[in-house]
């Protein structure tokens, strides 16, 4: 794999990687990627298998509930006035 | 259990299998101890995944099977050491010390439920909770000398589980005494509302009947090393003395499963992974006056290991525009193929046998030469049943010269983990287990 498209892919990731890894990452990703080719050959199912088993689809009645409690959840957070807090927007 | 309780600060500082120790005592005598490995949650310790970006983390509940394991009576004693986010094969992955196998502390104790395994296997009457996404219960199993079953995908709630690749990703035990998974994983077991994978399972049957008749894939002793095949077929003897037909088979699917898993493994990854940005979890301490573009960029770049970036790198690759259907659809399908070839062979077998890794736990100097390919070439026994998410099994089968423990893999249909626990207990009788010499 090319060096732009290991930064690109990189980028699109929020990751920022120094030379060194840059170099690393490009050889490791091309061989991984050489060694899915012989998926090109795999015959397939019909259809695709995105889990395993059947999966039931069971929804919830739509009743507001608090199933935490959120004071619990923002006790570790960094917070304003019960805001969580993150870094600038603009 | 208080000497147990008294004795894991020097056992930890001898094999590194706990990344948090339980502290304090109950009034109460618990009814048994249990660890649970670091990345299901518990809301009396820190979680950390493994992953520095994580330190910090005290989650607001417990997760389902720590949640069950505690009203069944158990005390939670520790959280147990493990690769980064579950991304590895030796447990070598950890940011906070690497687990050391008990039989020989120069070796790998397997992974990614590395600190698990070594628990089970150092700990008197010890059971854990293991996670398995692409092997990662029956691996350190085998290089650990100890049971382990990995259940039916959906089996047990995923509710509390930090998520590597949520539609592989399933919750088992690890115990050095086979009637502990039958009698345990009942406990963790069953339908959940949070969880709506684990609402479509049938019940759980453990009177069903024994494994009668296994099949061997040749494809699975090609590649082995002298000492794991000669282990294996040793047991191939016990089994037939036990009354079970073994028959050699064909299974070309087989060699398709590993591209397919690591495709999907990773590209779930990389979408689960995008939440750990420095805010709400875990470490928080960045300088909040950057750009949000920045702040993610520079946190994500500073916290995450090696492994968890090769994956993210790789899993995001294979998601994009342009490649998305080389890639992660045509792992889609190929997982069906798996599943179908799998579903042929339980028409006339009961479970796949193999061995259930390459080679006995390898030297932490021969691991740190290994290049990426070749450390996840050395799941090509464990990741199809995880792919098909059927239930499997790791039994301790023999030693090799440097009495390193081997282990070999059953894979039943999906849900049938009655006989594979039936099938733990015979052979717990018909094989002599040792355990390693614990100096404490």
């Amino acid at each position: 794999m090319d060096k732009e498209t290991v930064k690109k892919v990189a980028k699109t990731a929020h990751l920022a990687l120094s030379d060194d890894e840059l170099e690393r990452y490009c050889k490791d990703l091309g061989e991984i990627l050489d060694y899915f080719k012989v998926l090109d050959e795999s015959p397939e199912g019909e259809g695709y298998g995105v889990d395993p088993v059947e999966i039931a689809d069971i929804l919830r009645d739509d009743v507001p509930g608090i199933f935490i409690d959120p004071y619990e959840l923002l006790k570790d957070m960094k917070t304003y006035e019960n805001y969580v807090r993150g870094p600038r927007l603009l | 259990m208080k000497d147990v309780l008294a004795s894991l600060p020097a056992l930890n500082e001898r094999y590194s299998m706990f990344s948090c120790i339980a502290s304090g005592a109950d009034t109460e005598e618990p009814k048994f101890l249990f660890s649970a490995k670091d990345n299901l949650t518990s809301k009396d310790m820190e979680t950390k995944c493994g992953s520095r970006i994580l330190e910090g983390y005290r989650p607001a509940f417990d997760a389902a099977a720590v949640e069950k394991m505690r009203q069944y009576g158990g005390r939670l004693i520790g959280k147990n050491n493990m690769d980064g986010f579950g991304f590895g094969t030796f447990s070598t992955n950890s940011a906070f010390g690497v687990p050391k196998n008990p039989f020989d502390l120069e070796r790998s104790c397997g992974g990614s439920s590395g600190g698990s395994a070594c628990a089970a296997a150092v700990i008197e009457d010890h059971v854990s909770l293991g996670v398995s996404t692409g092997g990662s219960i029956c691996c350190p199993a085998s290089f650990c000398g100890v049971y382990g079953i990995a259940p039916t995908y959906g089996r047990v709630s995923r509710y509390g589980l930090i998520d590597y690749g949520n539609s592989l990703d399933k919750i088992g035990l690890l115990s050095s005494d086979p009637a502990a998974l039958a009698e345990f994983l009942p406990v963790i077991s069953g339908k959940d509302p949070r969880d709506p994978t684990s609402c479509a399972q049938p019940p759980l049957d453990l009177k069903g009947k024994r494994i009668g008749s296994v099949a061997v894939p040749e494809e699975a002793l090609k590649g082995i090393s002298k000492d794991v095949l000669s282990a294996f077929e040793s047991s191939l003897d016990i089994l037939r003395s036990m009354g079970v037909e073994v028959k050699r088979v064909s299974m070309p699917s087989l060699k398709y499963a590993m591209p397919a898993y690591y495709i999907l493994a990773t590209s779930e990854a990389s979408t689960n992974l995008a939440r750990y940005v420095g805010m709400r979890y875990g470490r928080q301490d960045g300088d909040l006056s950057l750009g949000f573009d920045d702040y993610f960029t520079s946190f994500r770049s500073e916290y995450f290991g090696d492994e968890a970036k090769r994956r993210i790198l790789l899993g995001t690759y294979t998601r994009m525009a342009g490649f998305r259907d080389r890639y992660y659809a045509k792992a889609l399908k190929v997982r069906l193929h798996v599943i179908s070839s799998y579903k042929k062979v339980f028409e006339d077998h009961d479970a796949v046998l193999t061995p259930t890794m390459p080679f006995a736990a390898p030297k932490f100097e021969d691991i740190s030469k290994m290049t990426p390919v070749e450390s996840y070439s050395a799941d090509f026994l464990t990741v199809p049943a995880n792919l098909a998410g059927i239930p499997h099994l790791s039994v301790p089968c023999g030693y090799d010269e440097d009495g390193m423990p081997i282990g070999m893999q059953l894979a039943a249909a999906h849900w049938a983990e009655g006989p594979l626990l039936t099938f733990a207990e015979e052979w717990g009788s018909a094989f002599d287990v040792r355990r390693p010499e614990v100096p404490l």
